[in-house]
């Protein structure tokens, strides 16, 4: 070796060496540092997860939850094994509660508006002065003698906060407090009240009934009480019993539908007419067994008639009958594809009467009516419509507007010119922790806590026949600085003061709560048992997650009276056929919901369960449809009805009746966080504005629309590969008889 | 040959040997009930929610880089008004006799003593052989280090590492709740017993569709189902002996398609 | 061509040694405290036992770095007039808790337990050494994988060399 090239290595070698060393020093971890407690939590031991119980919110299901708390961060919410209402399920939408608590797009400071109305430019502002100007705000409308002039909007909230923000608002001097959501369920909540006199839904006992004729009713998904539904459905299937047998009746193959034995694609808005033929069937083939009140009533309704109305063969609907009377016991569900039409009432008591004639109203494995059980007095106000709001709002009645929970600017239609009302609404306040499409337009915001952060109670609605009083509380501290949504009222009646103020004389929610609570267990002689006095209760309660009695059984009668109510004719939908050829269904979403789902990460990149699609809208056409439209899958389509257009791309989907397509509802957001904001298409944009006559609540299925080829948008993603199994057998099925044959497996 | 290479050369004998894979400590088994499961996702949420599964964004689903350690495939036969959909959840099937351990250069990929094919984040370098050997498409590659914004990442579990760019993954059948109900059993000085270990799909599940347990132990819930007429288990003809057992659905027309 | 090859390869062993050796023998086994606590004093003149301070080392994965009332509930009598319990107090009084900086950091893809270890009867010397004797605690284990398997085949724990016992 030269001189040379031995020099050279050892300068390599040196130069190297030295390298090393330097990122070997700057690589390594700054010396971490170990903080310990200032004063040790007593509930806390680091490293060792505490449960918490309490309930989810995120829909009205109120299915009870346990939350997993470490070094004070909610990690997990899974459902309460306990609990009688999901008895330790809990859907996508319940799980994802956790990112609604730590969402980076959260309102996190009081904030007031800056730009005009809807610009979504706020400054922040202390809690002081937040209270201050909205007290300020109410304080002068009393002073003008303008009480009523303050309107209150909240999504259904129930139990005690809703007693607190009723009596808020009626000391103030206003009777205007008003519940809104998209899915309210009002529909079967007053065909309930004019066929069995309680304006509730009833429990429906899947678990133990052994034929599931389900009109359109998605409970795999969103409907009404998914988990609980889920579970009886997983034990009707493979219980301990025989196997029940699910009926779909729905234009659109929901996911429930997917799982049925049965499919019946009724024509849309012809379902209620085919239940009433069924049951006239039923009386005709002398299989009724409570038909007294209705014989006359249902001769009407023939099979024969239904069967061009409604697309769905005479054997059909006789085979169905006949089915549905001799199965014992056989239970009908009104779900969307009854009661999301114009006439939503008449479709669900269609249903109830199809319940009555049966006999399938009080028993097990039927409709099981649930009543007010704990006299906590849960109403439904049918009179209180969004319409209401808007014209009052309209015609300069409505001073000062406060919105808690409930988003209509998204889930109206643009028909119902609710952003045009709004802007004659002269100070709005909104409670919402997030910046939705309706708190947008707010003056001033006032965040509120979310629901792991805060206290209250649920009393499910429906019920499962049984009482259930269930405790929500904090599970983590504020995340941000925001405010228990009780002691926002209370501390606003302490600001306007006077008879507010006297009226509101908790000194914070928590306490507000507990007194409640009180009251109800001194009403409840059952919640003694087994106690020590009210404390004992309480904590027992705080540690179970509430407190739940016995099973009730009661009985109810379909009253001929309901039958006033009945349609009679078709539900209606806007646009003329030859126009609008296609009948347009907006459907819930299993993340999305009606939209609030949209803004949690989790649930955008959750496959859809049935077309696997993330991120994104889409419209599922009939292959068939799409040929003849010359469209394949992935197509960007104009979807346009009378009253507006929106685009999304094409989904090929088999499940669907070539005269309808179907979009999901929950994207197409302008607001609402960095996951939701500028995503996909919202179809309730371009229905026509219509509720229900008898219950208020909005008909989703109500417009016809034309598919126009040409749009821009977004791409579809879709994670599946084929939809078929290409003789692998991957699902493997055995049929009933087959499965009859088998041993019962042991469980 | 000198004596220590004899050893090891003995030892790597001993792991071919038939039978060696079946002296186990426990062999975690998973039941699913086809007939029972609706679709509904509920355990893929709890299973994002659980490991620490990252969100990649609309364009990484695209190139197919979503997390989901735990997919529901669904298939569909026949047209419209003739239409069959199927549900089948799928995660790892934890094969005793898995391809993917064959392949790995770094045995960062393995069978431990619970019947569990294991992977071991700190050992794995990425080559990506195992996804190419596995027969289910259940591993999930890091492609990037994802981060979640701020708060977000408090809701992550601490039981489970949160993996960083270039590191395969996939589903556990939850081995932290195995490990932490055997830590709890230890201190009570009990065996593990029956129900004491739910995985995250198991236990958020709506319908009940999913069992757990030691499939050695024949009191055990997954032993008696797994004598179900209806028990069969994924692609069984190419005998990687997987550990998830499904129970077939019961559905119209019964045609078995694989018979 | 063949020459820059060697250059590289020689050039590449160096940088790891030199990286190895930074590693090894530049690290910062005994770092300043904020406080100069001793657990020569504790520990070992006032035989107080481990437990008493660090809580929950029987009952979680982690020992627990004693809180600060722990601290102040001995000295808010005992040597008040110290400078180094005044600096405590004044933590105490600020409501601030004490940033000690951490000596024993394992990695986040391992799981230890302190509590499997000290219900095994492990004595804490095995890891932390004689700290009875330590004035400023100071790392004297290495903390490597070999290390804790070492320990592990000896005392033949069961599962004790399987990957998944202590990643995760």
């Amino acid at each position: 070796m030269k001189r040379r090239d031995f020099l050279k290595f050892i300068g390599i070698g040196g130069v190297g060496a030295g390298a090393g060393f330097v990122l070997g020093k700057v690589s390594k971890p700054p010396g971490a540092k170990l903080i310990p407690y200032l004063i040790p939590p007593e509930d806390i031991v680091p490293g060792v997860a505490t449960w918490y119980a309490s309930v989810c919110t995120l829909c009205g299901a109120g299915c009870g939850t346990l939350v997993r708390v470490m070094e004070g961060r909610a990690k997990k919410v899974e459902g309460n094994p306990g609990h009688p209402v999901n008895r330790g399920g809990l859907c996508a939408l319940g799980q994802s509660s956790v990112q609604a608590l730590y969402n980076p797009d959260r309102i996190t400071k009081p904030l007031k508006r800056k730009g005009p109305r809807g610009s979504g430019e706020y400054a922040e502002i202390t809690w002081d002065e937040a209270l201050k100007t909205l007290a300020g705000n109410l304080t002068e409308l009393k002073s003008k003698n303008e009480s009523e002039k303050l309107h209150l909007l909240a999504s259904p909230l129930g139990g005690t906060i809703d007693r607190l923000a009723g009596e808020f608002v009626s000391a103030f001097g206003s009777s205007n407090y008003s519940h809104y959501g998209l899915f309210q369920r009002k529909n079967l909540a007053f065909a309930n009240l004019s066929a069995m006199g309680t304006a509730s839904v009833p429990h429906y006992d899947i678990e133990n009934t052994k034929y599931l004729l389900s009109f359109g009713a998605d409970f795999a998904s969103t409907w009404v009480s998914p988990v609980n539904y889920s579970n009886g459905y997983g034990k009707m299937r493979q219980g301990a019993g025989e196997r029940g047998k699910l009926v779909q009746v729905e234009p659109r193959l929901s996911l429930t539908g997917a799982s049925a034995d049965e499919w019946v694609p009724a024509k849309p808005g012809t379902e209620a007419l085919l239940a009433l033929a069924i049951a006239n069937t039923i009386v005709e083939k002398g299989l009724a067994r409570d038909a007294s009140a209705w014989r006359g009533v249902l001769s009407r309704y023939k099979a024969k008639d239904a069967a061009s109305v409604c697309d769905v063969s005479v054997e059909r609907i006789e085979a169905m009958a006949v089915e549905f009377a001799r199965t014992r016991p056989s239970l009908a569900i009104a779900g969307d594809s009854v009661s999301s039409y114009e006439n939503g009432v008449s479709g669900a008591i269609a249903v109830n009467i199809l319940n009555q004639v049966a006999g399938n109203i009080g028993i097990i494995g039927g409709v099981m009516p649930n009543g007010d059980d704990l006299g906590n007095g849960k109403k439904i106000d049918f009179g209180r419509k969004i319409s209401t709001l808007i014209s009052a709002a309209n015609a300069g009645k409505i001073k000062t507007l406060i919105v808690y929970g409930a988003n209509p600017v998204f889930t109206t239609p643009k028909a119902a010119r609710l952003e045009e009302a709004l802007s004659k609404v002269p100070f709005i306040a909104s409670f919402s922790s997030f910046m939705d499409e309706t708190t947008a337009h707010a003056d001033i915001i006032l965040p509120a806590h979310t629901s792991l952060e805060d206290w209250g109670d649920d009393f499910p609605d429906p019920g499962v026949a049984a009482p259930v009083a269930s405790l929500i509380q904090p599970v983590v501290g504020p995340v941000f600085d925001t405010k228990s949504l009780g002691d926002i009222f209370i501390e606003l009646a302490k600001a306007v003061g006077g008879n507010v103020a006297g009226k509101i004389n908790a000194p914070n929610f928590a306490e507000y709560l507990k007194a409640s609570w009180k009251g109800l267990y001194s009403r409840n002689r059952e919640m003694a048992a087994g106690t020590l006095g009210f404390e004992d209760f309480w904590n027992k309660a705080l540690q179970r997650g509430g407190w739940w009695g016995p099973s009730r059984k009661r009985t109810a009668t379909v009253s001929a009276r309901a039958g006033e109510h009945l349609a009679g004719t078709p539900a209606r939908f806007e646009g003329e056929e030859a126009q609008y050829p296609f009948y347009l269904i907006p459907y819930a979403q299993t993340a999305y919901m009606d939209g609030r789902g949209a803004n949690l990460p989790w649930l955008q990149e959750l496959p859809d369960p049935m077309t696997s699609v993330v991120w994104g809208t889409w419209v599922e056409i009939n292959p068939k449809t799409a040929a003849s439209l010359g469209l394949k899958e992935g197509d960007m389509v104009n979807i346009e009805s009378p009253f507006g257009k929106i685009s999304a791309p094409v989904y090929l989907y088999p499940g669907i009746r070539p005269d309808t397509v179907a979009v999901p509802i929950g994207q197409g957001h302008s607001h609402y966080g960095r996951y939701a904001k500028g995503r996909g298409a919202n179809p309730i944009e371009i229905l026509p504005f219509k509720e229900d006559p008898l219950s208020g609540e909005a008909a989703l299925n109500s417009t016809r629309v034309r598919i126009t080829r040409g749009a821009t948008g977004e791409r579809m993603v879709k994670m599946e590969g084929s939809t078929k199994e290409l003789g692998r057998g991957i699902v493997q099925t055995v049929s009933p008889s087959e499965f009859k044959r088998m041993k019962k497996e042991v469980v | 040959m000198p004596g220590f290479l004899e050893r090891i050369a003995g030892k790597l004998k001993s792991y071919r040997e038939p039978g060696y894979y079946t002296k186990l400590d426990h062999k975690w088994t998973m039941v699913i009930d086809l007939d029972k499961c609706n679709g509904c996702e509920a355990c893929v949420v709890a299973c994002y929610a659980e490991n620490n599964l990252p969100v990649v964004g609309k364009e990484q689903c695209e190139k197919s880089r979503a997390f989901s350690w735990l997919r529901i495939e669904r298939y569909v036969e026949g047209e419209y008004p003739d239409v069959k959909v199927k549900f089948i959840p799928v995660m790892c099937q934890h094969c005793m006799k898995a391809p993917c351990e064959t392949g790995c250069p770094v045995y960062a990929t393995y069978h431990n003593q619970d019947g569990l094919n294991v992977q071991v984040y700190n050992r794995c370098v990425g080559t990506f052989t195992c996804a190419t050997y596995c027969t289910y498409d259940v591993r999930r590659f890091n492609w990037f280090t994802y981060k979640w914004p701020k708060p977000l990442e408090a809701q992550l579990n601490p039981d489970v590492s949160v993996r960083e760019m270039g590191v395969m993954e996939k589903c556990t059948f939850c081995i932290q709740r195995i490990r932490s109900a055997k830590d709890t059993a230890k201190d009570e000085a009990r065996p593990v017993k029956d129900g004491d270990i739910k995985p995250a799909c198991s236990q958020s599940c709506p319908t009940g569709a999913i069992y757990f347990g030691d499939m050695q132990d024949p009191e055990s819930v997954v032993a008696k189902l797994a004598k179900s007429p209806r028990r069969y288990r994924l692609l069984e003809e190419l005998n990687a002996d997987p550990s998830v057992i499904y129970l077939k659905r019961v559905m119209g027309d019964g045609t078995s398609s694989h018979e | 061509m063949k020459k820059l090859i060697l250059y590289a390869v020689v050039g590449g062993i160096a940088f790891v040694i030199g990286y190895f050796v930074n590693d090894q023998f530049f690290s910062d086994r005994a770092p300043v405290q904020p406080i100069n606590f001793s657990h020569k004093i504790h520990a070992g003149d006032n035989q107080i036992p481990c437990q008493y301070c660090h809580i929950y080392a029987e009952r979680s994965r982690v020992s627990g770095v004693p809180n600060v009332k722990r601290c102040m509930g001995c000295h808010q009598i005992i040597k008040t007039d110290s400078p180094e319990i005044q600096k405590v107090a004044s933590y105490w009084d600020k409501k601030e808790p004490i940033p000690w900086v951490k000596v024993y950091n394992l990695p986040d893809h391992v799981y230890f337990p302190h509590k499997r270890h000290v219900r095994a009867g492990v004595d804490c010397k095995n890891c932390h050494g004689d700290v009875a004797s330590m004035a400023r605690i100071e790392k004297v284990s290495s903390l490597q994988m070999g290390w804790c398997l070492s320990c592990h085949t000896k005392r033949e724990v069961k599962n004790g060399r399987d990957c998944w016992t202590c990643h995760k």
